[in-house]
This record gives C-alpha cells, structure tokens and sequence, in this order.
C-alpha cells in the first residue's frame, strides 16, 4: 500500500517537483497539495496523511506552527530553501529535511528512510530525539537562544504558557517554545504525569498533596478532575 | 558534412549546469516547463518585492526574497541564490543605505537572470521539437 501525504508548499514549481517525485516513486500518493497552513490543518482535521512535506516559510502561519497544532503525529519531512531551520527541524524530530531544490535522488533517500520507520513513532516536539527521550537519563530543550541539557530527576514540572512551556527546576526555571501537548507526547518517562491541561509534573518530586493541590518544592499545582484518577492510581500510597 | 544534432541539451554557463542535470535526469521536457513556470511566476513574485522595497516593510521585503531564491534554484542560479540569502539576511541587519545598495544589485541580477531563463526555455523549446 502507497504511504499516503499531503504537500505544504507555497511555491508551485516546488510542490509540482514533490508531486511529480511522488509519481514517479509509485510508493507515495498525494492527497492534496495546500498553499499555507491553514488550509493544510483544515483538511487534516477531516482527513489523515501518513505523510506531510512541509515548507516552513509561508505566508501566514509557518510550517512550525502548523506542527504545534497537529492533533496527531504523521510523518514529516520539512521542505525548505534554509539550512538554518535544521536546528529546528531537529527539535521538531521531524523523519527528514529537504533543503529546496533537492533531486530525485536525495527525494528517495527520504522516502526511503521514512518507510524503514515504525508507523506512530515520529511526534513533533521541542525536545530531542525519538525513542531515547524516553530511555536516557536527560532531554535537551531550546531556550535563551541554544540548546539546553537537563537532567530529567532536575525537572520538578512543567507549566503551559500557551506557545511556550516552562520546564521548572529547584534552581532555575527555562521557557521553551512548544505546546504542553507535544511535551506530553515526547515524555513518556513514566515519572512524568499530565495532572492538569497546564501541568505536567515529575511525581518523584511531589512532597505532599492536599485536596487537589499538589506541593512540589514550594510551587503548588492544581489537580484537574480529569486526572485525578490516573495520578492516585500512580502514587505508591500504603 | 553536418553534424546530426546533440542528444544532450547544454545549459547555458551562467547556470549550475551540474546541478540541473542531476535534477532533470536528462527530461529536458520537465526542464522546459519548469522554466517556462519560472517565468510565468518570477514577475509576480518580482512586483511583491518591489512593493515591499518601496513601502520598507522589511520583513515582507525577506520573505518575498526567499521566495524569489528557491525559483532561482530550480532553474540553476546557485549564485544568485547566495545573493539572495545575503540580502535576506542584510533585511535584518544592514543599515537602509547598504540595503538600498545590495537591492540595485540585486534587482540587475535578477533581470540579467530572466534574459538568460528567457533565452534557455527557447532552446530548450526549439532542443525538445528536435528530438520528439
């Protein structure tokens, strides 16, 4: 079966290429070609891809800000004429990175990579890589302008702040661009628990509990009613 | 004698004929259309950043340049594709004086661009009826 995408493009010469690559491949079938991201997210609130090739500059919301608002987790491979967003790119832990114009051949390489992939694994998120997030012992995250390590047993808990997430430590607090819903997808760190739609806590830190307030090292966090089940259900209580 | 003509369409120097290459595969029938869309939709483009050079919205003035690149890079400007990140990065940082300086060069470099593209797509046109 063809893996099913979407082309995110603004630039027709470029989305005719991917087309016409898609074609000649026989292994991808394009559904749609959109000219920004609007568009783009309203047919996938309907319809599901396996694929997007994304372009990250256009006009009106960029290809970044269309991966903050996915509701579930095809694969993508970013389409771009900068090399720059490779940083990002990164970060997002997008399958592939296409630097505009690109042949056939490296087109293939992509296709390629993506198809030895797993179904369901790639998320966009704005902390470091795939599976070993949830095996190693730290996470990188992007804040003050690069790339900063943190040791997971250091996060106390993590606050949405609409676009950006706080990551809180006992020392210092680093605000990272990202949703709380991509942080929740990224750390699967069984010690990581969603307690609130603003709150995802490390429950090794939690002190005490009052009531639907939790007490982590002098910070206090609501419960919400939906979670609290799955947080009693996780605590060792005797 | 005459020499039976090329099976192998030349780019034009001035183009990263290296690139183009491995890009069309030899499909010179893709090559003439992309062209021919380069120069369908570069005037377009082209007027979006003269209006944002002349209202000095410079942000606009950037994306309209980055738009402009990656037509360049289709059709083999490597060159004018490095300008155009300069100037995409000088929309940022440079003063209005050198900004206007680096938009003369870049708007004679573009023009000098769509001559040359003009003159490929018909001999891409006249190789392709060639070799139907």
């Amino acid at each position: 079966m063809k893996t099913t995408c979407i082309i995110v493009e603004d630039i027709q010469i470029a989305a005719d290429f991917l087309r016409k690559f898609c074609e000649k491949s026989e292994l991808i079938e394009v559904k749609g070609h959109f000219l920004n991201a609007e568009d783009a997210l309203q047919f996938l609130d309907e319809s599901k891809v396996d694929l997007i090739f994304l372009d990250i500059e256009m006009p009106g919301a960029s290809g970044f800000e269309l991966l903050d608002r996915l509701t579930y987790t095809p694969r993508i491979v970013l389409t771009t004429s900068k090399t720059e967003y490779a940083f990002d790119a990164f970060q997002y832990n997008v399958n592939d990175y296409l630097k505009k114009p690109f042949t056939y051949k490296r087109f293939l390489e992509a296709i390629q990579k993506i198809q030895g992939i797993t179904p369901g694994q790639p998320a966009p998120a704005a902390v470091i890589p795939t599976s070993t997030a949830t095996d190693m012992e730290f996470l990188f995250i992007k804040a003050e302008d690069k790339l900063i390590k943190l040791k997971k047993d250091d996060i106390l808990f993590l606050e949405s702040m609409r676009d950006y997430v706080k990551f809180v430590t006992a020392g210092k607090s680093y605000v990272t661009y990202s949703t709380l819903k991509n942080m929740e997808e990224k750390l699967t760190d069984p010690n990581f628990l969603k307690v609130h739609r603003s709150y995802i806590v490390n429950i090794t830190k939690i002190e005490d509990i009052r009531g639907n307030t939790i007490y982590v090292h002098g910070s206090q966090i609501p419960v919400g009613k939906a979670h609290k089940d799955e947080l009693v259900g996780r605590l060792n209580i005797l | 004698m005459q020499n039976a003509p090329s099976s192998k369409f030349v780019f034009n120097g001035s183009l990263n004929a290296a690139f183009l290459d491995e890009l069309f595969e030899g499909d010179t029938t893709y090559a003439e259309t992309v062209f021919e869309d380069f120069l369908r939709d570069l005037p377009g483009y082209w007027k979006r950043v003269e209006a944002a050079y002349q209202s000095r919205n410079l942000h606009e003035l950037r994306t309209c340049v980055h738009t402009c690149k990656t037509l360049f890079g289709y059709v083999g400007f490597t060159d004018l594709q490095e300008f155009c990140q300069q100037f995409e990065d000088s929309c940022v940082s440079q003063s209005p004086e050198k900004l206007t300086m680096d938009y003369n060069i870049l708007s004679l470099k573009k023009e000098n661009a769509q001559h040359i593209i003009e003159n490929e797509y018909s001999r891409l046109k006249v190789f392709n009826a060639e070799h139907e």
